[in-house]
């Protein structure tokens, strides 16, 4: 694996993120202000490379814990608990000057699997000698905290195209392999600054040939690479056949819901001629219909949706031109404007609800629109009316605002 | 300032007995019946059409069987605000034990479940069992539109009410009953607005009447005023959607969709409805397009009902809307 073969031996190697590279090295030297730093940010830029490299560079011996181990607070207490505690035979015997504890993809600790893993962590933390070094993607995930909390935190960005660019050429060189430059941009660019998933795109392509066309690389990195919403909707919707679109939605990260909500977002953006546009949307409802058959069981359903799906980005294929892509789902964003009015609006129809004897829905569709023009005008019977069904000023102001 | 005051004519005017229920005399008749020998009344399943007087009718039966007793031994659940088995096992179960211990010179305590037919047939199977269990010391009134939507056994349990629309002239004679009590000059025609507007619902009817009453200008009510009410409450969305939609414009539909979804809260199921009586008030349609385009709205409903996302369907059905007046007029390149 070229991934192996070309990890980074020394801190120097490491590409991009300098400024995390030199703060970790630092905080490695002397600069610590507590027992534990946690490295975060997207996959494939380096962090675990950087930690193995740093400590080649500065004579530490990394022992390393990942995701794939079993994390029970007990597991992780039998095996790094005595490396934390005592001090390292090798410190004496060789020249090296002690551990780094490594915690790698720390926000895999999750689910019944790891009870208490994160317990375990904290404790080892609090009580270690050693510098401990935690690595994760996601730092937001409200059950990682305490150990947020306990470490100092180094930020990780994307890698930089070109610097990415030119690490690939320099593996082209080592292995005797010729590549067109462009393929090579195409690659990295794919790679949205993941190092580790642009060499073993790199690896992949190579496969069988020795040289590299840009040809080669448009044809399969589409198809290989996990797509983000805005790609995965730019190319379904330029598919030429529903073929096409269907591999594309298959390989795609997104997941069916917010691609059903997406695509129906985008489909009078893409269809401008109405007749398309219903005939697509025919097809749009029925992709529906099988997603709500599907329910939360009947899973072997949901290829179905994809199939309907493709077809309805892919009716009038000659039409396509490129419009500007609407998302996040208006869905979301209209939840999230009325989300305090709905809840005043829910408060309204439950105060009816008891009053009138009726449902807070029929209170909504039967009382609302009544209410909305007794309301309009401020009159003594109003204020009696108001009164009576317990509504505050807040609800008033509301309903006249509707009104 | 009494708290009575501004109550809502609905409440108001709701029969406190049965003798008091404008409609309905068959009905009336036989539950007049049960009251003689409260201990002979089975459980009682009501239904119709919303506004026909079936929560009415309940509570009426309630007070009469328990007395200045009835709130405290009366209960009143909602199954579309309070779905699922959980509804019935906890609240309903709950209410019977403590009925059972606190029973003084009553027969048995009444509970009310509104919008029966709203409960999944899960919660309906479940509550089968603690109609059965507790029949000793409670007796269940279930209220819903439709009969058909309540399981087998549910129903053989119960005697079974049918409540029809009402006639125009028990609306009409309930409304001048109103107008009488509360000082108003109600014009014949503006009755007769408010009547065909409220379909035989007397609670629409009530509520109009209400409203009007504060837009009037003087002493009388019009039927001016009642159009302009009518006008009004009635979300002119609606409407405005269809004719957009029916232009082609399917944007600008489907902004009004989202403003109706949103600000007026309203579900899939309740605008496909009023999609559906708005379209055959569209004069400018012909009847065989009314036709047509209430077969689409037909389908829709039905993938509403299947589906898994309103909006999609709902957009998905004004698409259609937009390409049926493409089609007749001409096509359209694009």
């Amino acid at each position: 694996m070229w991934v192996e073969k070309y990890r980074p031996e020394t801190v120097a190697e490491v590409i991009g993120n300098e400024e995390a590279k030199a703060t970790f090295v630092n905080w490695l030297k002397k600069g610590r202000k507590k027992r534990a730093v946690l490295l975060y940010g997207p996959a494939g830029v380096g962090k675990t490379a950087l930690v193995h490299a740093a400590a080649h560079d500065l004579n530490y011996k990394v022992i390393e814990m990942n995701a794939s181990d079993t994390r029970t607070g007990k597991a992780i207490m039998e095996i790094a608990g005595p490396a934390a505690s005592l001090t390292s035979l090798d410190e004496f015997s060789l020249d090296i000057k002690g551990s780094i504890l490594l915690f790698d993809e720390v926000d895999g600790i999750f689910g019944r699997e790891d009870r208490g893993g994160v317990g375990a962590i904290v404790k080892i933390i609090k009580e270690s000698q050693t510098p401990i070094v935690l690595t994760a993607n996601n730092i937001s995930i409200l059950k990682l905290r305490p150990i947020t909390n306990a470490s100092d935190l180094i930020k990780f960005r994307w890698v930089r195209i070109p610097l990415i660019v030119a690490l690939l050429q320099k593996i082209c060189q080592t292995e005797k392999m010729s590549s067109e430059r462009e393929a090579l941009e195409t690659i990295a660019q794919g790679s949205q600054g993941d190092v580790r998933s642009a060499i073993n795109d790199l690896q992949t392509l190579f496969q069988g040939k020795s040289v590299l066309r840009k040809e080669d690389v448009q044809h399969i990195s589409a198809r290989n690479r996990p797509l983000d919403v805005h790609q995965t909707l730019k190319e379904v919707f330029s598919a030429v056949s529903p073929k096409e679109a269907w591999s594309i939605l298959n390989n795609s990260i997104i997941d069916y819901d917010t691609l059903l909500l997406a695509i129906h977002d985008n489909l009078p953006l893409r269809y401008r001629n109405p007749e398309n546009l219903a005939t697509a949307y025919n097809i749009l409802s029925r992709a529906d219909v099988f997603r709500g058959r599907i329910g939360t069981e009947v899973w072997r359903l949901l290829p179905y949706v994809y199939d309907l799906l493709a077809q309805s980005a892919t009716i009038a294929p000659k039409t396509f031109q490129p419009f500007k892509l609407m998302f996040p789902p208006t869905k979301f964003s209209l939840l999230k404007w009325t989300g305090r009015d709905r809840a005043i609006l829910e408060s309204i129809c439950a105060k009816i609800a008891v009053k009138c004897h009726i449902s807070k829905r029929l209170a909504n569709l039967e009382f609302i629109p009544f209410l909305r023009m007794i309301f309009k005008k401020e009159s003594d019977r109003a204020t009696k009316i108001a009164t009576w069904l317990e509504l505050d000023e807040k609800s008033l102001e509301y309903i006249r605002r509707m009104a | 300032m009494s708290r009575t005051e501004g109550i809502m004519w609905v409440e108001k005017y709701r029969p406190k007995t049965l003798d008091e229920v404008v409609n309905l005399k068959g009905v009336i008749q036989s539950l007049k019946a049960f009251l003689k020998t409260p201990g002979t009344m089975p459980h009682l399943l009501f239904a119709g059409m919303p506004g026909t007087g079936k929560t009415s009718v309940a509570l009426c039966i309630a007070r009469q069987i328990l007395g200045s007793n009835w709130r405290t031994f009366t209960l009143e659940l909602n199954a579309s605000d309070e779905r699922g088995i959980k509804m019935v096992r906890e609240r309903v179960k709950n209410f019977a034990r403590y009925s059972r211990s606190g029973l003084a010179d009553i027969p048995y305590a009444v509970i009310i479940l509104d919008e029966s037919d709203q409960m999944t047939a899960t919660a309906q199977s479940a509550l089968r069992r603690i109609m059965e269990t507790s029949s000793l010391f409670c007796r269940f009134i279930l209220i819903c539109n439709y009969s058909s939507k309540i399981i087998e056994p549910i129903q053989s349990r119960c005697a079974i009410f049918r409540f029809s629309a009402l006639q125009k002239e028990d609306v009409m004679k309930h409304l001048r009953y109103i107008a009488e009590k509360e000082d108003l000059d109600l014009a014949i025609d503006a009755a007769e607005v408010i009547i065909e507007f409220s379909e035989g619902d007397l609670r629409r009817a009530i509520n109009i009447i209400q409203t009007s009453a504060m837009y009037r200008e003087d002493a009388s009510i019009s039927k001016n005023t009642v159009f302009s009410v009518v006008g009004q409450a009635h979300p002119k969305n609606i409407q405005m959607m269809l004719s957009k939609a029916l232009n082609g414009n399917f944007m600008e539909a489907r902004d009004r969709l989202y403003e109706l979804m949103t600000t007026y809260s309203l579900s899939g199921t309740d605008i496909i409805r009023q999609i559906h009586r708005e379209l055959y008030r569209l004069s400018y349609l012909s009847p065989e397009d009314q036709a047509e385009l209430a077969r689409i709205v037909g389908e829709y409903d039905f993938r509403l009902s299947q589906g898994a996302n309103e909006d999609i369907q709902l957009s998905a059905l004004l698409a259609q809307f937009a390409r049926f007046t493409k089609s007749r007029v001409g096509s359209v390149s694009g």
